[in-house]
């Protein structure tokens, strides 16, 4: 679907049990605050709204009551092989930092959406709107991510600035700012999961527990056989799930 | 968002789609020219010196310990404290937005005075002489009503309401509420507590507890740490309710059962243990054994729920063959259900000999109270706040001449809301101290608004649910933001002011004493390197080290203690199961089965300004909320897809839109609470219905107190 693909000593990586995952929100929320998301009070418009990470409800199609239902956290993928990348005629998104993580450049970014078609996980928004936060709450934005005008696209980011800071406090420490301990830098969805259905971390260092739990019978990648190669895994004992998950067909 | 196959194949037809319908290159030269301008409009992140502070969550009524980021002093943002034992980690989607709710459109900016249908402004010392006459001269005929089931404000509030001449010292109605009526009716004494860290097989009847129920983000610790990603999971989880919700999506097993029938099955299930052996030298035993048997037999659980008599046989083999059973009894949707449910969920508990063990109940004694007069949190749970709201409608309970309401919104978050506004609209003078313009703070004379939680100190004891007695504080990390006061401390200048003497002057010294308290109770330590469970399970409690418990709170840490109050007499009660547990007639219309979620607040907060998006357009499109129905119930009724109707019951109507949604039983319509506001601000206004209003409250057979587990309502 792209180019080459290119490969990462270091590469970030995100585990989501959805057998854990109760469809509260709490990642969502805390993906808002962190990364200065407007409240939007017209929210139940999900063609306008932003959300980085969004819940999807999977059903396994039956009635009841052989109905089953699962809730799907979807962040931004962080393709080995972005789709979005190739589309974008400025370069305003790129996946060439170490760690593989898709990065998104506002100031560079035109508001084409060629990436927000491109993108098989719709994990990219649009600012349709500039962002209002209500009278004084402006005091509440994060000083460690831009607050975005309107006519950017934007999306997940693994929470990059913790990476950031994470490498610093690695240095002040005296440590290796390029062999971070597990947990030494989560992102802001995963630390506040009440579940604990989400996990991170570096999915080529053993030392990681992502590292181990890539490797279960059960873990799958959304749409596998577009061959983007992403650096989200999902869990799930349900075959239902597994299957949902790379868009199988009936007949399959 | 549903998405099942179908549109999950749409996930990449429509990437296509955009790319042809892209109207690229005329709006490319339009926002060419909108970046290439500097963007000042838009707000500037703010510098400074970042800290971390640690306190307590007091909005979310999981009682999550929370780690603040500060930027050069202000509150930025919420998470989670590793430290804390009902946290771990952990944030609820509300407890995140303590930060934010700081500058929530909806807070009350100053103490305010109704001056016909608005607000005026007033300065606190009018307030004070306003409320000081109007109390003095409405002495022996007082209410209050509050909706903090933690903090140690209610003493300060009904021992200033005792002295004042109690008409009734109320809090709002809850799971708590039940499970105290419940337990005074087994005569046992304490509040139970569940272990869910220490269980491995767990029957949940009703009872939300990944999502409303009790100490909801610690509850879902104890599970997910049982569950390694992936791998064999280490505990059984069982959920019996009307839906496939929050927490059956999670559990290892759903058994559909409707709300008001969840007795009848904990009975069905007693007579399979009853039948392998089970037994108990609880008083009440034989009576028991003999309602038991007596009509909740396979075939008579059958006829009333639907359940076969194998699948209740099931859960009772994996009940007695696990090494830590615990059964949960509770409300789907956190309120209504009746003391009869909890008391036969209980029983279970007895029999399979769980209480005061590890992974089972312990029934928590209830921290010493410090203001003399006060409540203890028992009596207060004892008062029945629907059925004296109704009384005063109906003049059969004379309305009180002045009502205190503190940090709750009844004229919302009650049943039979038209019914509770009409009792409001009797009491000549109404107080309300809440934070926010909620629909309560609406009708009241004066509004007195409270700081928040991130502005005042305050505290959290043993929240209902939590396994272990646990003491938290809030704590003030930044200057009140508008003209606001700590109403606990409000109320001890009144109590001054009407010459009554409550002990203390300000809230601080309140809970300086009670903390006090704490280091003085035995077997109490500081939750750090060993917690609670652990104890629980065996591990030798830590010794509270000496020095200064209070300084410890105030870094973050709970004290905590694994209580057991020893019980004499807890019997079975089974006299009143057996007059409430009968089988209910099959509705006409639908069975109304409501549904509640942290994300879409409590009745005290309304929708947090950040948890909007979180809402999925299955619930909240446009102006609607949505109902859910399985494609039989929908057929039967003549309903569509997406079409609007009007649910009606209770001599109220409601509008709902139709969503097909096959994990709810037949016959049940689904709706979620939390919506429908009149008051707060854009952020909850207007969106959508509150079907709350359209439950009826009744009274339980057997124990007398109100319920509204499930109403019947008709759809057209
Ligand atoms: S916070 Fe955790 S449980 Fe809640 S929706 Fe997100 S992943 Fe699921
Ligand atoms: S990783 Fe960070 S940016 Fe991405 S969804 Fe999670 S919180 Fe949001």
């Amino acid at each position: 679907m792209s180019g080459q693909k290119k490969e990462f000593p270091i590469t970030w990586g995100m585990v989501i049990d959805i057998d854990k995952c109760t469809g509260c929100g709490a990642c969502m929320a805390s993906c808002q605050t962190e990364n200065n998301v407007e409240p939007q009070r017209d929210a139940s418009n999900k063609l306008r709204s932003t959300s980085w990470m969004t819940v999807y409800e999977l059903t396994n199609g039956k009635s009841y009551p052989d109905h089953d239902i699962a809730y799907l956290p979807r962040p931004c993928q962080q393709c080995g092989n972005p789709p979005c990348v190739s589309v974008c005629p400025v370069i305003a998104t790129e996946k060439n930092e170490n760690g593989g993580i898709v990065s998104q450049v506002y100031p560079r970014c035109i508001g084409c959406r060629y990436c927000v078609a491109a993108c098989p996980y719709h994990v990219r928004y649009f600012g349709w709107f500039d962002p209002v936060w209500p009278e004084g709450m402006e005091k509440t934005l994060s000083p460690l991510t831009s607050v975005r005008p309107r006519g950017v696209v934007e999306k997940c980011s693994f929470c990059h600035h913790r990476w950031t800071l994470a490498k610093d406090a690695a240095r002040a420490a005296g440590k290796d700012p390029e062999d971070l301990a597990d947990g030494a830098y989560v992102t802001s969805c995963v630390q506040n999961c009440p579940s604990g259905a989400l996990a991170f971390g570096d999915l080529k260092n053993p030392k990681h527990k992502v590292h181990e739990l890539i490797k279960s019978p059960y873990a799958y990648r959304l749409l596998e056989r577009l061959g983007t190669d992403t650096q989200v895994y999902y869990i799930s004992r349900r075959e239902w799930v597994r299957k949902l998950g790379d868009n199988y067909l009936k007949s399959e | 968002m549903g998405l099942d196959r179908r549109a999950f194949l749409g996930l990449v037809a429509g990437g296509a789609v955009g790319t042809m319908f892209t109207p690229i290159p005329w709006k490319l030269i339009d926002d060419a020219a909108i970046w290439t301008q500097n963007w000042s409009w838009i707000p500037k992140v703010p510098k400074g010196q970042i800290d971390y502070v640690a306190t307590t969550s007091k909005l979310c009524p999981a009682s999550e310990g929370l780690k603040i980021m500060r930027v050069a002093g202000n509150p930025v943002s919420a998470a989670g404290n590793p430290d804390h034992p009902l946290s771990r980690g952990g944030v609820s989607a509300l407890a995140r937005s303590e930060v934010y709710m700081l500058y929530s459109p909806a807070r009350i900016k100053s103490p305010m005075k109704r001056n016909g249908k608005t607000f005026a402004p007033i300065t606190w010392e009018q307030a004070l002489i306003e409320m000081s006459e109007k109390l003095g001269a409405a002495k022996g005929s007082v209410a209050s009503i509050s909706g903090d089931a933690t903090g140690t404000v209610n003493e300060v509030l009904t021992a200033l309401v005792g002295k004042l001449g109690s008409a009734g010292a109320f809090m709002m109605p809850g799971e708590a509420t039940s499970a105290a009526k419940a337990l005074k009716l087994m005569g046992a004494q304490g509040q139970a507590g569940y272990d869910f860290e220490n269980a491995d097989t767990v029957l949940v009847l009703g009872a939300d507890i990944f999502e409303t129920w009790g100490t909801s983000t610690r509850n879902r610790k104890a599970f997910g740490a049982t569950r390694p990603a992936g791998a064999k999971p280490a505990s059984n989880y069982i959920y019996v309710g009307p839906t496939r919700n929050n927490t059956a999506a999670v559990c290892d097993q759903w058994i559909p059962a409707a709300a008001a029938e969840l007795g009848v099955v904990a009975m069905g299930i007693a007579w399979h243990l009853l039948k392998a052996g089970a037994t108990s030298n609880a008083p009440g035993f034989d009576t028991f054994k003999a309602v038991v048997n007596g009509g909740f037999g396979p075939e008579d659980v059958k006829r009333a729920t639907g359940i076969g008599g194998d699948v209740l046989a099931g859960i009772a083999k994996s009940l007695m063959a696990s090494k830590a059973a615990l059964v949960v009894t509770g409300s789907p949707f956190g309120q209504g259900m009746g003391a009869a449910p909890v008391i036969a969920g209980m029983s279970l508990n007895m029999l399979l000999g769980r209480i005061n063990k590890p992974g089972g109940v312990y029934m928590l004694p209830e921290l010493a109270s410090v203001v003399p007069g006060a409540l203890s949190r028992a009596a207060m749970l004892d008062g029945d706040l629907p059925a004296f709201l109704k009384g005063v409608a109906s003049d059969k309970t004379p309305a009180p001449k002045a009502l205190l309401v503190y940090d709750a919104n009844p004229a919302y978050g009650l049943p039979e809301a038209a019914t509770m506004a009409k009792a409001l609209e009797k009491i000549p003078f109404k107080v309300s101290f809440s934070s926010f313009m909620d629909e309560t703070a609406a009708l009241c004379d004066l509004v007195l608004p409270n700081s928040l939680p991130l502005e005042r100190y305050d505290d959290v004891a043993t929240p209902y649910g939590s396994g272990f007695c646990v003491y938290s504080l809030v704590r003030p990390i930044q200057k009140p933001i508008y003209d606001t006061k700590t109403s606990a401390d409000v109320l001890l200048a009144l109590a001054r002011k009407l010459s009554i003497d409550l002990k203390f002057d300000n809230f601080q010294q309140v809970l300086k004493e009670k903390v006090a308290s704490l280091s003085k109770a035995s077997g109490g330590f500081v939750a750090k390197d060993v917690m609670p469970w652990q104890v629980a399970a065996g591990k030798p409690a830590p010794a509270l080290v000496g020095g200064d418990l209070w300084k410890a709170l105030e870094a973050g840490y709970a004290w905590t203690m694994v209580g057991q109050v020893a019980q004499t007499g807890m019997g079975f009660a089974a006299e009143v199961v057996a007059k409430a547990a009968k089988a209910g007639k099959p509705a006409a219309g639908a069975t109304l089965a409501p549904y509640a979620q942290l994300r879409t607040g409590t009745p005290a907060t309304g929708i947090p300004c950040q948890d909007l998006t979180t809402v999925p357009d299955t619930e909240l499109l446009g102006e609607n909320t949505l109902v859910r129905l399985n494609s039989e119930t929908a057929k039967t009724l003549g309903l569509k897809k997406g079409q609007m109707v009007k649910l009606s019951a209770a001599g109220v109507d409601c509008q709902a839109k139709v969503h097909i949604f096959e994990s709810v039983m037949t016959g049940m319509v689904s709706a979620p609470l939390g919506f429908g506001h009149t008051a707060f601000d854009y952020f909850s206004q207007g969106k959508g219905a509150n079907y709350l209003s359209l439950m009826a409250v009744a009274e339980e057979p057997g124990s007398g107190m109100s319920m509204w587990i499930a109403s019947e309502v008709k759809i057209a």
